[in-house]
């Protein structure tokens, strides 16, 4: 008895499992907020499905400048508030959303990351829930998805070929949104790259997820390829290979921040939430 | 209907933690303890599990004799447990405690039983700050027997009376592996009024009075008032071998050897056909349905497993579980 109930109540993970949330910060005001008066907010109807965490890390937007499009700091979160607008922001008690409700998360102060944490693409992010191991270990954004073995080694695979897809997508079709394991937005197409089940959804759009259906795909003009995990396990430079071969036929990636659209998630308004 | 449940940690979901484990010299603290409840509910509500033991950490340190700073976390978190109470309560979902062995309310040491009673109170406070009903119980054994079981048994019922009101009505007893049996329990039971939680695999390891499993279930889901739903703990003995692994400060070559399982030891799994057995039995003497706290290592996988395994082997059952 004493065995097992030790057992199940010991739950201290390494300091380097401790869970992050990675979320957006586009303006200077809540930087400062965070800085100095440590603290960021979230409203209730947009929060990600994964909210606890040890840690919040900042992606900052283009709004930073020089340091935009990365992630740069965080912070170990000390409190988790439920609180409403007008009593976050009393200079603002007659704003449209001053009655809703928001998760003030209370943090300490704000360390500046070993490295940064760049988007290649200059992708818009809202939440990214990961360790702190990742986040000092990330090389790019891409790196702080946690996923399923066979996505880590595809997603590996990816880099070392330098087969340079996006990660994570989220579509938004009314209100509902469903995920990509991996997209390659080529010239001529959009290629969508799933391999089987994934990480847990719900980086924060508020909407209904789901994972994607291939018909909806197809319908949404994007060519579907799906790799099992026997097939990734077995014949990674088969998985590969057909990778390339779609790209191609669809006239080569993307570059710059030249990105449909469709990539984007249920994002906060230009002012911030 | 039957509802499953499991304890405390999720597995199916990498880095989805029970409570805010952090250190004292970290400031660990309930509020964000109850951001991982939240997201925890999110995890039920899409397997549509409606029972769900929470940690008894929840509150870090909050009845820690030495800590008194984190003594206020209840009242600093009215909100927040409301709101995390009003979505257990939208989503359908049972929530219980179990507190930790620690927890010793007969221990003959005054410090020992009134810390226990502390802690037994917070609990009790915790859950109603969610604004449960009486269904959202702090499970609890008798104790220890310090040399004379008889008045060990006496001792957790004059503690018990010692207990505010509110955990006295969410207090339930439950029957353990080795010290106190069902009969034990029922004893405590009319003395103190306090439902039972009969425990499958305890009952299996200690029933010196030779009670029937029919018999002795009856008995324990009688003790329930007639508008909570009693509950029940199901778990499998381990079987498997045991396999320790050493490293060789010599050579500094990994040894392994093997051993026997405890017989009391909890298998990862729940054994499918014993399930079966046990709601076959209770079944035919039309027992009132009782919801079932799966008390196996793999916690939800577990869960996740019988149910394919019930809908596979007696899908008459698995009709009547959720």
């Amino acid at each position: 008895m004493e065995e097992l109930r030790s057992d199940w109540q010991a739950e201290e993970v390494a300091p380097e499992e401790a869970p992050v949330l990675v979320a957006v910060m586009n303006n200077q005001r809540d930087f400062e907020i965070a800085r100095q008066d440590g603290w960021y907010r979230i409203p209730v109807k947009h929060a990600p499905r994964r909210l606890g965490a040890e840690y919040l890390a900042f992606y900052q937007t283009k709004a930073f400048g020089e340091e935009g499009w990365a992630v740069n700091y965080y912070a170990s979160i000390r409190r988790v508030h439920l609180v409403q607008r007008w009593d976050l922001l009393p200079q603002e008690a007659d704003h449209p959303r001053a009655d809703d409700w928001y998760y003030k998360i209370e943090i300490g102060p704000l360390q500046r990351l070993p490295h940064s944490i760049p988007s290649q693409r200059l992708r818009r992010i809202t939440f990214i829930p990961t360790t702190l191991a990742r986040l000092l270990s990330a090389g790019e954004i891409n790196d702080l998805w946690l996923g399923s073995e066979e996505e880590e080694r595809l997603w590996e695979a990816f880099k070392r070929n330098e087969i340079r897809v996006e990660r994570r997508v989220f579509l938004r079709e009314g209100d509902e949104a469903y995920l990509i394991d991996f997209a390659a937005l080529c010239r001529r197409g959009k290629v969508a790259i799933l391999c089987g089940g994934s990480g847990p959804l719900g980086e924060g759009s508020g909407l209904r997820e789901r994972p994607a259906a291939d018909y909806e795909l197809a319908a949404a003009g994007w060519k579907v390829m799906r790799f099992s995990p026997q097939q990734i396990e077995a014949s990674l430079e088969d998985c590969l290979a057909l990778v390339q071969q779609a790209i191609a036929q669809e006239g080569g990636l993307l570059e710059g921040s030249d990105y449909s659209s469709a990539m984007e998630q249920g994002l906060p308004p230009a002012e911030g939430w | 209907m039957i509802h499953l449940g499991f304890p405390v940690k999720v597995l199916d979901v990498a880095g989805l933690k029970s409570h805010d484990t952090r250190r004292w010299r970290n400031d660990p603290h309930l509020s964000v303890s109850l951001a991982y409840l939240r997201d925890t509910l999110g995890y039920l509500r899409q397997q549509e599990i409606h029972f769900y033991r929470l940690s008894p950490e929840l509150a870090p340190y909050a009845t820690h004799p030495d800590f008194p700073q984190f003594h206020n976390q209840i009242a600093e978190c009215q909100r927040e447990l409301a709101a995390v109470g009003e979505i257990a309560r939208a989503d359908g979902v049972r929530l219980s405690v179990h507190p930790g062995q620690y927890v010793v309310l007969n221990a003959p040491e005054e410090q020992l039983a009134e810390r226990a009673r502390r802690e037994v109170i917070h609990q009790a406070r915790l859950l109603g700050a969610m604004g449960l009903g009486p269904e959202a119980v702090v499970v609890l054994h008798v104790g220890g027997v310090y040399g004379d079981h008889r008045a060990a048994r006496e001792r957790f019922v004059r503690q018990v009376e010692m207990l505010s009101l509110e955990a006295r009505r969410r207090l339930a007893v439950e029957n353990d592996d080795h010290r106190f049996s069902v009969d034990d329990c029922l004893w405590i039971h009319g003395r103190t009024g306090l439902p039972l939680t009969f425990d499958y695999l305890h009952f299996r390891s200690n029933n010196p009075e030779g009670m029937s499993l029919v018999e002795a279930l009856a008995c324990c889901l009688a003790t329930w008032p007639a508008n909570v739903p009693p509950k029940v703990h199901f778990s499998s003995p381990r079987t498997a071998m045991v396999v320790i692994e050493q490293r060789d400060a010599m050579s500094d070559r990994v040894r392994r050897r093997t051993r026997a399982p405890q017989p009391t030891q909890h298998a990862d799994y729940v054994d499918p056909f014993a399930f079966t057995d046990f709601l076959r039995a209770a079944w035919s003497t039309e027992l009132p349905d009782f919801d079932v706290m799966l008390e196996v290592k793999a916690r939800d996988l577990a869960l996740l497993r019988l149910r394919e395994d019930m809908a596979r082997f007696a899908p008459d059952m698995a009709r009547r579980l959720v």
